[in-house]
């Protein structure tokens, strides 16, 4: 701005310094590709719809890049994409640049990882949550119902009003299958409880997460079980402002975020499906396929917050336990709403 | 009745943000400067004012840095646009960008995240959030956005320097014969838009406890919808402001029902404001001046 010279008609200075700010606005899509071992030639990207120091979903799956990293001697890259334009352009890039392996963290990102992929036939397309195969593109999908089911389990235990809810970003098919299932946890142990859902409208805005939150709270609800990112920060902040209410953290473990109000998180181990799917496509042991990992491969779980552990009464701490490992042992299977249009591979 | 209470308790906490920034949004135009650039004066606010309470400890203190935020940001608005004449839809678009990227670099330099700032001092937690008096009486920024529409009302229809910023915007050539000192004026009216606008945002952040990344998300160009909307009377565009937060709270509400798809209830605030302005404003004349860079 320093350019400005004292003649009118400095529009054209302006004009030269949008470029510059677009820069500054989209640091955070910078490509930090680090090349661990020029010799090594396993080149792994991650394309996230979020920033990476979201504490939740898009933070996971960067925990799991700089695994794979360390672990298999990858040369890494990450993206922060917002539009569908950005998916399928960098998708092309990575494509072009010869990446065997690139994750799409989200089921927004399945159409364009299918629109791309037949042009890069020697990489490979993970769209996490996704919900279709084609020959290089495979959904990795999280059996998220299974914690889900726990929390509804402890929330169904312990709501005085009979009233839980459930908050989500948008209406997308995994959130409203995990909102099934935790339902359905709450009414397994609870006949009379009443489950209200509703979604904020996007990730980002925590004033909006925070009204949402608000307006269930006024009908009663002591429970909320939150999937929604960053506006997710501002239902923390009406459980804070209100009595008797708590939440569940979800994606990765949010027990620290707010250990005053978060009763416990619903993980995914991002890192662990991640290095997983990783090391098949590293050593050429991948097959295309729905990748389904749940409780049962210990990829997600429940995790209680410690500082609530003394006050939950033992028989429901005991009740979610054996919930936990009935799910853990196949003997329980949390209802799920099918989104993914082929059949499952167990790994 | 309490439904009623929470409904209108609800409407005010989220028009807030845009009572503030349409306030400030009006005094510009009428003094012909476009507020495409409000969204950037809540945000640079919101984050001025995360960092002052932060440092502090005190949230008044918070208040104080968001209104220098959103001043610094207004001056440079009125640069660019009052002293070399830029285009001000342009020096607008560069301004909200300026601001998402300075405000996520200042996020990641002092708070090492680009997401959202650690929890600050805010304004008054009490056991109540959802009730009417919670909302009213919690935080002091909702008495002072109530009271921003009547205060900017008065000034520009009561007040000399109103009548100065109105013969700016209608005529500046006229004004200018007159003695009036029309780049001084577009600068103060920018200035006081640039600090009304950064309160709302301070607004939001300190009610939030918090700054997250974007956080305005937007409010700022519905301030300006509301502002259109009002045909730039500020009383009318202080009711638009409510009629935009009431339809958001008919949203959230209408969430909890069973049976609606929550996508389609999300489109009633965007529906209304098509309605609502392309229904309404066909007839409405900005100031004659708006926009104009010669003058």
């Amino acid at each position: 701005m320093a350019a400005f010279l004292p003649r009118p008609r400095r529009f054209s200075t302006v004009v030269h310094a949008i470029p510059l700010l677009l820069t500054i606005a989209c640091s955070e899509a910078s490509r930090d590709s680090r090349p661990s071992d020029p010799a090594s030639t396993f080149r792994v990207a991650l394309l996230t719809p979020g920033p990476i120091s979201d504490q939740a979903w898009n933070s996971g799956a960067y925990q799991g890049l700089m695994r794979i990293r360390d672990s298999l001697a990858a040369a890494v890259s990450h993206i922060q994409t917002r539009t569908p334009a950005d998916f399928e352009e960098n998708f092309r890039h990575y494509g072009s640049e010869g990446y065997q392996l690139v994750f799409g963290h989200g089921f927004e990102f399945q159409d364009a990882a299918e629109r791309v992929a037949p042009d890069f036939p020697r990489t490979v397309f993970i769209t996490t949550s996704g919900s279709r195969v084609a020959p290089n593109v495979s959904p990795m999908v999280f059996g998220f119902e299974d914690p889900s089911y726990v929390a509804g389990v402890l929330a169904g235990s312990l709501t005085r009003s009979n009233v839980i809810g459930a908050i989500g970003g948008t209406e997308i098919p995994p959130v409203r299958s995990s909102f099934a299932a935790f339902e359905a946890g709450a009414r397994a142990v609870n006949a009379r409880v009443r489950v209200l859902t509703s979604y904020v409208g996007n990730w980002e805005d925590a004033s909006a997460g925070k009204e949402q939150a608000i307006a269930q709270i006024r009908r009663g609800t002591d429970f909320i079980f939150q999937n929604a990112d960053a506006a997710g920060l501002g239902i923390f902040q009406a459980a804070r402002e209100s009595e008797g209410v708590a939440v569940f953290g979800a994606n990765v473990d949010q027990n620290s975020v707010a250990p005053d109000v978060i009763i416990g998180s619903v993980v995914i181990d991002l890192p662990h499906a991640f290095l997983a799917v990783a090391r098949d496509v590293k050593e050429g042991r991948f097959r295309p396929g729905v990748l389904r990992l749940g409780s049962v491969t210990g990829v997600t779980r429940f995790v209680l917050n410690p500082a609530w552990r003394d006050r939950v009464p033992a028989g429901v701490l005991a009740r979610v336990d054996s919930t936990e490992r009935r799910i853990i042992s196949g003997a329980l299977q949390p209802p799920r709403i099918e989104f993914v249009d082929s059949v499952g591979r167990l790994p | 009745m309490t439904e009623i209470a929470a409904f209108i308790a609800q409407t005010i906490r989220i028009a807030i943000p845009y009572l503030f920034a349409a306030s400030g949004g009006v005094v510009a135009e009428r003094a012909g400067v476009v507020s495409l650039t409000l969204e950037g004066f809540m945000l640079t606010g919101a984050f001025a004012a995360t960092l002052g309470s932060f440092y502090s400890g005190s949230p008044w203190i918070g208040v104080l840095c968001g209104i220098g935020g959103g001043l610094l940001f207004g001056l440079i608005h009125a640069v660019a646009s009052i002293r070399y004449r830029a285009d001000q839809i342009v020096t607008g678009i560069a301004i909200n960008l300026l601001a998402v990227g300075l405000t996520r670099f200042f996020l990641l330099m002092a708070f090492d995240s680009s997401s959202n700032s650690p929890r600050v001092p805010g304004f008054g937690i009490t056991g109540d959030a959802a009730s009417l008096t919670g909302a009213l009486l919690r935080n002091p920024l909702v008495w002072l956005g109530l009271m921003a529409i009547p205060a900017v009302a008065w000034l520009v229809h009561y007040t000399p320097f109103g009548l100065r910023v109105r013969a700016v915007g209608e005529h500046p050539a006229a004004a200018e014969t007159l003695g009036v000192p029309v780049k001084r004026v577009r600068y103060l009216a920018v200035a006081l838009s640039g600090i009304l606008a950064g309160l709302g945002g301070v607004y939001l952040a300190l009610d939030q406890h918090q700054f997250t990344d974007s956080m305005t998300a937007g409010r700022g160009f519905i301030a300006l919808a509301a502002i259109i909307f009002g045909r730039w009377e500020p009383v009318r565009a202080g009711l638009a402001c409510l009629l935009f937060a009431a339809a958001e709270t008919l949203q959230i509400q209408l969430q909890g029902m069973q049976g609606i798809p929550s996508q389609f209830v999300q489109m009633i605030p965007y529906v209304l404001t098509i309605v609502a302005v392309g229904g309404f404003v066909a007839r409405s004349t900005p100031p004659a001046a708006l926009g104009k860079t010669e003058d």
